[in-house]
C-alpha cells in the first residue's frame, strides 16, 4: 500500500509574516512604502477636513459646522497638512529613493529610521486621538498663538504639543540620518555635482530640519509649561511675552516652509530633464540657489508678524530678506523653463503636473511678493489674500509635485504603471480645480474676509466668490478620487514597468522595479549627473 | 503653421494677462481691494498697483515662453529615445535673469520703502490727500484707546466717551488708534481694510494705528486674529463722520451717554446669551438681571465658561448696563 506523504509545510518565522515583516524591517524601501502609505493617509484626511470647510463657507449664513467645532476643523487641517501630510511625504520618497539614488544598499542608520517612521505613525496617531479627549481637538489654530491656546480648555491642546514633540523627535532622527546617508554613502565615482538634484534638495531639508526643529521644541515645551505647570513665559501680567512664542514659532515655521518645498524643487528638476530628454539646465545653478534658498529661510521669519507692531526698519529688514529669496527661486523657474526648451517634450502625467506645477508655484512666488511688502501685508496678513498665497505656494507646490513624484516613481516602487488616461484626468481636474479654489480666494481677501472665520457678510460677491471656490474644491476631491481609483485599478491589472520606463538618468533606474532588498548586484562607475543615461551609451557604442 | 502657432499663443497670452490687469488695477468692485477711503489705506492701494505691474510682467515671462515651448515643442512625433539638443546652461542667460531679479526687488523694495516709511510711525509726517506733506508734530492725532476683547471692540476717546464695536472718527483729521488687549484676553486684531492695514491687539503691548480719513461713511471691518469660539462675531465698523458733527456727537457723549447700556448689551453680552445657545443660557426673563450690584460683579469677574467681559470698565459703563439689563430681569412680572 503506498503512502501519500503530505509535503511538510514549515510555519514561517514570526518576522517574516505579512504583517510582521513591515512592522520589524530596517529596510528603507519598506519604511518608505510605509512612510507614503501614512502620509498620504493623513493628506487624505486633511482633504476631507478641507472640504468640510469649503462646505460650511460655501454660503454666508450657512450652518454645518460652527464656532468651536469649525476652530478644530480648521486646527486639524493646517496641523495635518504641514505636519503629517506634506513634510513626512518627502521623508517617505526620500526614503525609498535616496539609498536607490546615491548606490547604497540603505540608509546610514536603519534602525534609526524604523524608529523615525513608527513615531511619525504614533505622533500622527495620538494627534488624531484628540478628537475623543476631554474637550475634543485643538482648537487654536495650527499656529497655536498664546494666550488663546493656553486658555484653550480640554486637553486638546496638550496633546496637540505631545504629539507635535514626537513627530519633532521622529523629523529630527529621520534627517540626521539623511545627511548622513548622503555625505557617506555616496557610490564610487559620484562627487557633489554628480549628485541628483533631489538629493541635493533633501540634503538642504535635512539640514534645515537639523536646524530648526529645536527651535519649535522649546517653543512647545515653554506653551506646555505655561498650560499644565502655571509658568508665565508668554502671560504679560506676569511678565512675560505673548509675542515671544509667535518669534521662536515662526522661526521655525519659515524655514518649514522651505522644508516641504525644496524636496518639490527637487522631483521637478527629476523630472522636467527626463520628460524634455535634454540634461537639466544649470545644474549648478540650481543646487546651489538650494542651498541658498535654505539659508535665507532662516532671516525672515518676522514677516508673518507685520502686524504686532514693530519699528519700520524692522520691518523694512525682513521685507528685504524675504524679498531676496524670490531670487535663487526665481532662477530655478527660468532654469526649468528653459530645459524644456527645444526637448523632445513626453507629455506623460509625470510631466504635465511638473509643467504644472511651474504654473501654480509662480502665482503661489509673485503674490508672495505683495506680502513681503511690509504696508501691503498689513492688509493681507490673516485674510483670504494670504490664505491664497500659501495654498498656492504649499498645496500647490507640495501636491503638484507630489502626485508628478508619484506618477514617475511609481513603477520604480511598485512594479507597475499608473494608468495614464486616469492620470491625465486627475491632472486637469486637479488643475482646474486647484485654480478655481484658490484665485478667487485673492479676491476674497482684498474684499477684507478674514481667515478663521465660518461666516461672513450675506452680500453677493462675498457669496459668489465663495462659491466658486467651493465648487473648485470639490472638482480637486474628484480628481483625487480618480487617483485612488488609479491606484485600485492599476494593483492588480497595471502594465508591469520594467527596471526603466521612462528613459530616465539617475541610478535608481539601474535596478529592477521593484529592486530587490539589497537595491542592487553592482553599481556602475558615476562620471557624470546622468550615470543611465552615460551607460546607455556606451552599450550603443559597443554594439555598433 | 508653427510661426502661426507662435504668434497666436503669444497673443492670447498677451490678452489674458492685459485683460486681467486691467480689471485688478481699474476699480471694479470685487476684483480690487476695498476702496480706499484714507491717506494710509490709499498709500498701500498704491503699492498694490505698483507691484501688481512687475507681478504681471514676470508671470508674463514665465508663461509666454512656456507656453510657446509646449505648443512648439510637442508631439513631434519622434519616439521617446530621441534626445534634444544637450545644452548644460547658458552663463550669460543665467547671468542675466539674475541680475534682472535683483533690479526689480530693488526697484520694489525702494518704492514700499517710499509709500510705507512713514506708515503706522509715530514720529512720521503726514501726507494729506492732495500729497502734501504735514509734519505731524504741527497736529497731534485724534488718540483714541481701542482694546479689542472676547469678543468685542471697545474704544474710549479722549474725553472719556465710550463706544463698543462701532467707533466713529471725523473725517480728514489724523486718528491715532492706540490698539491694546486686556492682560487677561488673548490676541486679536483690528482690521478696517478701507482705512488701514490691521494692528494686532496684544495683552500688555500697545500698538499705533494712523490715518486721515478722507471720506465720509460707515466703513465694516472685523477682528483678524482667531480669538476663539466667538472669533467670526467679532466685527467693527468705523462711522467717519463730518467734522463739526463729530465735535458735537463727542462732547454730548462726555457728559451723557443715553444709549450706553444698549450698546453694551449688544456688543458684549448678546454675541453669546442670543447668539450662541450652546455655550450661553438665553438671559431674558432672568432674575439676576434687576440685581444691579450682582449684574455689575458678574461681568467684572465672570463665572464658569463667561469671561469678564467687564472687567476695567468704569464705573459709568457698569452702571449703564445694569440699568439697561433690568428691563429683561423681571421674568415677565415687573
Amino acid at each position: 500500500v503506498a503512502t501519500q506523504v503530505e509535503p511538510i509545510r514549515y510555519p514561517l518565522p514570526w518576522y517574516r509574516g505579512r504583517v510582521m515583516s513591515w512592522v520589524v524591517s530596517t529596510d528603507h524601501k519598506k519604511i518608505g512604502i510605509l512612510y507614503l502609505g501614512t502620509s498620504l493617509t493623513f493628506f487624505v484626511a486633511g482633504g476631507i477636513l478641507a472640504l468640510l470647510i469649503r462646505t460650511q463657507l460655501i454660503q454666508a449664513n450657512t450652518d454645518f459646522i460652527v464656532r468651536e467645532d469649525y476652530n478644530k476643523i480648521v486646527t486639524m487641517h493646517g496641523t495635518t497638512m504641514v505636519f503629517l501630510a506634506i513634510v513626512p511625504v518627502w521623508a517617505g520618497f526620500a526614503n525609498f529613493l535616496i539609498p536607490l539614488m546615491i548606490g547604497a544598499r540603505d540608509m546610514a542608520f536603519p534602525r534609526l529610521n524604523a524608529l523615525s517612521y513608527w513615531l511619525f505613525l504614533f505622533g500622527g496617531i495620538l494627534l488624531y486621538s484628540s478628537w475623543f479627549a476631554t474637550g475634543g481637538a485643538p482648537d487654536a489654530g495650527w499656529t497655536s498663538y498664546p494666550p488663546l491656546s493656553v486658555q484653550s480648555q480640554g486637553v486638546g491642546q496638550d496633546l496637540w504639543i505631545l504629539s507635535l514633540h514626537v513627530l519633532t523627535v521622529s523629523s529630527l532622527a529621520g534627517a540626521i540620518n539623511f545627511i548622513v546617508t548622503i555625505q557617506n554613502l555616496r557610490t564610487a565615482g559620484m562627487t557633489w555635482m554628480r549628485m541628483p538634484l533631489f538629493a541635493w534638495t533633501i540634503y538642504v531639508y535635512a539640514w534645515l530640519l537639523v536646524a530648526v526643529l529645536p527651535a519649535l521644541s522649546a517653543g512647545l515645551t515653554l506653551l506646555l509649561l505655561d498650560r499644565q505647570f502655571d509658568t508665565n513665559f508668554f502671560r504679560p501680567d506676569e511678565g512675560g511675552n505673548a509675542i515671544l512664542y509667535q518669534h521662536v514659532f515662526w522661526f521655525f515655521g519659515h524655514p518649514e516652509v522651505y522644508i516641504m518645498i525644496l524636496p518639490a524643487f527637487g522631483v521637478i528638476s527629476e523630472v522636467l530633464p527626463v520628460f524634455s530628454r535634454k540634461p537639466i539646465f544649470g545644474y549648478k545653478a540650481i543646487a546651489f540657489s538650494s542651498v541658498a534658498i535654505g539659508f535665507l529661510s532662516m532671516l525672515v521669519w518676522a514677516h508673518h508678524m507685520f502686524t504686532v507692531g514693530m519699528p519700520v526698519w524692522l520691518q523694512a529688514y525682513f521685507m528685504i530678506a524675504s524679498m531676496l529669496i524670490g531670487i535663487p527661486t526665481g532662477m530655478k523657474i527660468y532654469n526649468w523653463i528653459a530645459t524644456t526648451w527645444r526637448g523632445n517634450l513626453q507629455f506623460d502625467t509625470a510631466m504635465l503636473f511638473a509643467l504644472g506645477f511651474i504654473v501654480v508655484f509662480t502665482i503661489g512666488g509673485l503674490s508672495g511678493i505683495f506680502v513681503a511688502a511690509y504696508p501691503f501685508d498689513w492688509q493681507a496678513q490673516d485674510s483670504y489674500f494670504v490664505v491664497a498665497h500659501f495654498h498656492y505656494v504649499l498645496m500647490g507646490g507640495a501636491t503638484f509635485s507630489l502626485f508628478a513624484a508619484l506618477f514617475y516613481w511609481w513603477p520604480k516602487i511598485f512594479g507597475r504603471m499608473l494608468d495614464e488616461r486616469l492620470g491625465k484626468w486627475t491632472f486637469w481636474l486637479f488643475f482646474i480645480g486647484f485654480n478655481v479654489t484658490f484665485q478667487p480666494q485673492h479676491l476674497l481677501g482684498l474684499l477684507g474676509m478674514n481667515r478663521r472665520v465660518y461666516n461672513y457678510p450675506d452680500e453677493n460677491l462675498w457669496n459668489s466668490y465663495n462659491l466658486i471656490s467651493s465648487i473648485g474644491s470639490y472638482v480637486m476631491g474628484l480628481g483625487i478620487l480618480l487617483f485612488i481609483a488609479n491606484v485600485v485599478i492599476t494593483t492588480r491589472r497595471g502594465r508591469r514597468a520594467g527596471n526603466d520606463p521612462w528613459i530616465a538618468n539617475t541610478l535608481e533606474w539601474y535596478t529592477t522595479s521593484p529592486p530587490p532588498a539589497y537595491n542592487f548586484e553592482t553599481v556602475p562607475y558615476v562620471t557624470s549627473a546622468r550615470p543611465l543615461r552615460d551607460l546607455r551609451r556606451r552599450i550603443g557604442e559597443r554594439l555598433e | 503653421v508653427q510661426r502661426r502657432n507662435f504668434v497666436a499663443v503669444f497673443l492670447i497670452a498677451l490678452a489674458v494677462v492685459l485683460a486681467g490687469s486691467w480689471f485688478g488695477f481699474s476699480r471694479i468692485e470685487g476684483v480690487s481691494p476695498v476702496e480706499p477711503a484714507s491717506s494710509a489705506a490709499a498709500a498701500i492701494n498704491d503699492l498694490y498697483i505698483f507691484i501688481g505691474v512687475f507681478a504681471a510682467v514676470i508671470f508674463l515671462s514665465v508663461a509666454i515662453p512656456l507656453a510657446l515651448i509646449i505648443s512648439r515643442y510637442r508631439e513631434r512625433g519622434l519616439p521617446r529615445e530621441a534626445e534634444g539638443p544637450q545644452v548644460r546652461g547658458n552663463t550669460r542667460l543665467e547671468v542675466g535673469w539674475t541680475a534682472a531679479s535683483v533690479v526689480i526687488v530693488l526697484v520694489i523694495v525702494a518704492f514700499t520703502l517710499y509709500k510705507g516709511h512713514n506708515l503706522n510711525d509715530p514720529d512720521r509726517s503726514f501726507r494729506t490727500a492732495a500729497g502734501d506733506r504735514v509734519l505731524a508734530a504741527t497736529e497731534p492725532g485724534l488718540e483714541i484707546a481701542v482694546e479689542g476683547r472676547q469678543y468685542y471692540w471697545r474704544y474710549v476717546y479722549p474725553n472719556g466717551a465710550v463706544s463698543i464695536d462701532r467707533l466713529r472718527l471725523p473725517v480728514d483729521r489724523e486718528a491715532d488708534l492706540a490698539v491694546t488687549a486686556p492682560d487677561r484676553d488673548v490676541i486679536h486684531s483690528w482690521w478696517a481694510p478701507a482705512l488701514n492695514g490691521k494692528m494686532d491687539a496684544i495683552p500688555g503691548v500697545t500698538n499705533h494705528l494712523q490715518f486721515r480719513p478722507t471720506r465720509v461713511g460707515v466703513f465694516e471691518g472685523r477682528c483678524a486674529e482667531l480669538c476663539g469660539i466667538q472669533h467670526t462675531a467679532m466685527t467693527l465698523s468705523v462711522e467717519v463722520m463730518p467734522a463739526d458733527e463729530f465735535d458735537a456727537w463727542l462732547e454730548r457723549a462726555g457728559d451723557a451717554q443715553p444709549d450706553l447700556g444698549k450698546e453694551l448689551f449688544e456688543g458684549v453680552c448678546s454675541k453669546c446669551h442670543f447668539a450662541a445657545p450652546e455655550y450661553a443660557p438665553n438671559i431674558i426673563g432672568n432674575p439676576l438681571l434687576a440685581d444691579g450690584p450682582r449684574v455689575k460683579q458678574l461681568v467684572q469677574n465672570g463665572i464658569r465658561q463667561m469671561p469678564a467681559v467687564g472687567r476695567g470698565w468704569s464705573e459709568r459703563e457698569l452702571d449703564a448696563l445694569a440699568e439697561y439689563v433690568q428691563q429683561f430681569g423681571g421674568g415677565g412680572g415687573s
